[in-house]
């Protein structure tokens, strides 16, 4: 049980200019699980094996509960993390992976016993203590990493992508049982991914990371309907949010023939800050209607429909300021439009995310 | 392809076999012959003795010597060079611990591993001449003058039976240990890195991360070094030949079958005797090798 606490924590890997990560401020609760997501190269990764002590941390610092732990070797943290590759020891059987770390810490062997086999049934695992790794599926080796981690009882729980290596079903019922498992243990879970789904699902909060900068923490509800920037609203969501710079006039946002109303507050953080008549507007796909031509739409071609058997996904493009620009709309199955169809798009109102058009932040 | 198969096969095998067999397989089949004979190199028709050589052979105290000699090599040769070899390996890929993320050797790893597999390219004769000075027992020797600077007496080395083979023994590690340092690397380096990692938030240190992780998954590859320092321990010959004083001397403290075998055959003419501990010598490495392989065997690891 603890909180973990990144204060401007920062790594800069020799021989690079900028930062992996970049004065990383965050405060995970005790107990929480806590989502780091983000692009390929945003840093998240690292952020977590800087709590691990895989990695120096350059300058901040990172507390557990109150205890400073920047320069502590791994082992005196009281972490266990669970790796992409699972990292399994592939001389051992599945019964010595998970008791090794007991065992390097002297505890004794009836002791290391019961808790093995308290962790193997908990995650069915008792019919495989004697395998090797390698004859295990790779849910099962995932499981056993997993175990792993749990035998020691550690504070903090950090999970580096570690359902990246299985199939897309398993991917999705582990997703539940890990998320199950951490709300029975109540262990505190820094948990990297970089797939924005299993970050909604699993996560009580999420964080966001884009360049080793942290862009948002939130609810993952909270990330979807209020993303404090750009990026993170293009980054939360699937199919992604249409966000389009358009001019600014004092009754809204122009895309082509329709305006998209703004308030006065609104136009006029637009217009601060080197906004040069522009802002940045993003609406979901699923945030808007298809209407007919009288009713003020937006006009798009549609290039392609996903018919996805729930719903369907449109794909079009419409020709604002000159340009052909890209869209999507979530719609019924029984408003299919027909490829090279016109559809008339109108986000709903008050469902439209209002950005700069230059810092990118959230008006 | 099931037509004329044979033939095809029969091609490309002829040629390599035959070679095989006129070079290799038949001067074994001789040697056994010759090793019942009292052949003495020019005579046409040697006498045909029977096992009369290798009785001799079991009377003979010179033999005897030779052999508790690669006793000695069999046990100290490969102990020494695969501890060493493992240790640098180990310092050079994984000692120098976790920081900055990966586990990376001990400062200047990269030039020591080059310097350490320096001696593996010198030629044994050289190695020989070169450690014959270094043993030399007056003052210009390497040894022997860092021994005076230091106000010790000087030692005799190669001329001093009671450490002779000792000496010879340590130029045989010298030489072999680069090679094995880089043999182990190269084990080391397909080890995931994660693992080191995974081992690391475990708790393991310097010393568990050999013995438990390290070594285990080096297995195979400890196996493959111990059979071929074995074998290497049945041979000796040149080293032993240029090195040491009166070649396998002083009285015999440093001799080898090699050594015994050439005097034998080229300096007495006793083919038959010489070609009978040849023989002796070829029962004695194969039944090594083949102990070694199967008592070592274990269930191969998967990475």
């Amino acid at each position: 049980m603890a909180t973990v606490t990144y204060s401007k924590a920062t790594r800069i890997y020799p021989g690079t200019e900028r930062p992996a990560v970049d004065h990383l401020d965050l405060e995970i609760g005790d107990g929480e699980f806590l989502v780091l997501v983000g692009p390929s190269g945003c840093g998240k990764s690292t952020s977590l094996r800087m709590l691990a002590g895989l990695e120096d941390v350059d300058d901040g610092s990172i507390h557990i509960d109150d205890r400073d732990v920047t320069h502590l070797p791994p082992k005196s943290r009281d972490i266990a993390m669970v790796f992409q590759n699972y990292a399994l020891y592939p001389h051992m059987t599945v019964y010595e992976n998970m008791a090794f770390a007991l065992k390097l810490r002297k505890t004794s062997k009836a002791d290391i016993d019961k808790r093995v086999k308290e962790a193997a049934a908990l995650l069915q695992l008792e019919d495989y203590l004697n395998r090797k790794p390698k004859a295990l599926s790779g849910g099962q080796r995932q499981r056993v990493a997993m175990g792993r981690a749990i035998v020691r009882k550690p504070q903090v729980f950090l999970m580096d992508e570690p359902l990246s290596n299985l199939d897309a079903k398993l991917r999705v019922q582990t997703r539940t049982q890990i998320a199950a498992l951490q709300a029975n243990l109540g262990i505190t879970t820094v948990y990297v991914t970089h797939d924005q789904v299993e970050a909604m699902t699993m996560g009580h909060r999420v964080a966001v990371m884009l360049d080793g900068v942290l862009q948002q923490v939130d609810t993952p509800r909270a990330l979807y309907d209020q993303p404090s920037n750009v990026f993170v609203a293009g980054f939360m969501g699937s199919p992604a949010m249409n966000i389009k710079t358009v001019p600014v006039t004092e009754g809204g946002a122009l895309f082509a023939d329709m305006t998209v109303p703004l308030s006065r507050e609104q136009v006029a953080a637009a217009q601060a800050d080197g906004g040069d008549g522009k802002v940045t507007v993003g609406f979901r796909p699923e945030d808007c209607d298809m209407v007919s031509p009288t009713e003020g739409g937006m006009p798009v071609v549609v290039e392609l429909v996903e018919d996805l058997g729930s719903d369907a996904n449109v794909y079009g493009h419409a020709a604002l300021n000159g340009t052909n620009e890209r869209f999507v709309v979530r719609t019924d199955r029984r408003h299919m439009p027909n490829m090279g169809d016109t559809i008339f798009v109108k986000p709903r109102p008050d469902r439209h995310h209002v950005f700069h058009a230059v810092t990118g932040n959230r008006i | 392809m099931r037509h004329g198969k044979y033939p095809f096969i029969v091609g490309f095998l002829a040629a390599p076999v035959a070679i095989y067999v006129t070079f290799v397989i038949a001067p074994y089949a001789q040697a056994f012959y010759v090793a019942m004979t009292s052949w003495r190199g020019v005579d046409a028709n040697p006498s045909f003795v029977g096992l009369q050589n290798f009785e001799r052979l079991l009377q003979d105290d010179v033999f005897w010597t030779a052999l508790r000699h690669h006793g000695v090599l069999l046990l100290a040769m490969p102990l020494i060079t695969i501890v060493l070899a493992l240790f640098f390996a180990f310092m050079l890929n994984v000692g120098g611990g976790g920081r900055g993320g990966a586990m990376t050797g001990v400062w200047g790893s990269k030039f020591y591993r080059v310097v350490f597999f320096f001696p593996q390219i010198l030629a044994v004769v050289i190695v020989a001449v070169i450690f014959g000075r270094v043993y030399a027992p007056d003052e210009s020797g390497l040894l022997n003058a860092t021994l005076g600077a230091v106000g010790l007496e000087p030692l005799l080395f190669m001329a001093d039976p009671g450490i002779a083979l000792w000496c010879v023994i340590a130029v045989l590690v010298w030489q072999a240990v680069g090679f094995y340092v880089v043999l182990f690397s190269a084990g080391m380096a397909s080890i995931p890195k994660d693992i080191y990692e995974a081992a690391t938030i475990d708790g393991a240190n310097r010393v568990n991360m050999f013995f438990r992780v390290t070594l285990p998954l080096l297995w195979d590859t400890l196996q493959v070094a111990w059979v071929y320092l074995g074998i290497a321990a049945f041979d000796a010959f040149a080293l032993v030949w240029v090195l040491s004083v009166d070649r396998g001397g002083p009285d015999r403290a440093t001799t080898v079958l090699g050594v015994e075998i050439y005097r034998n055959a080229f300096e007495y003419s006793q083919f038959g005797y010489a070609s009978a501990m040849g023989v002796a010598l070829f029962f004695l490495t194969i039944t090594f090798a083949a102990l070694t392989l199967r008592v070592s065997r274990r269930e191969t690891i998967e990475l």
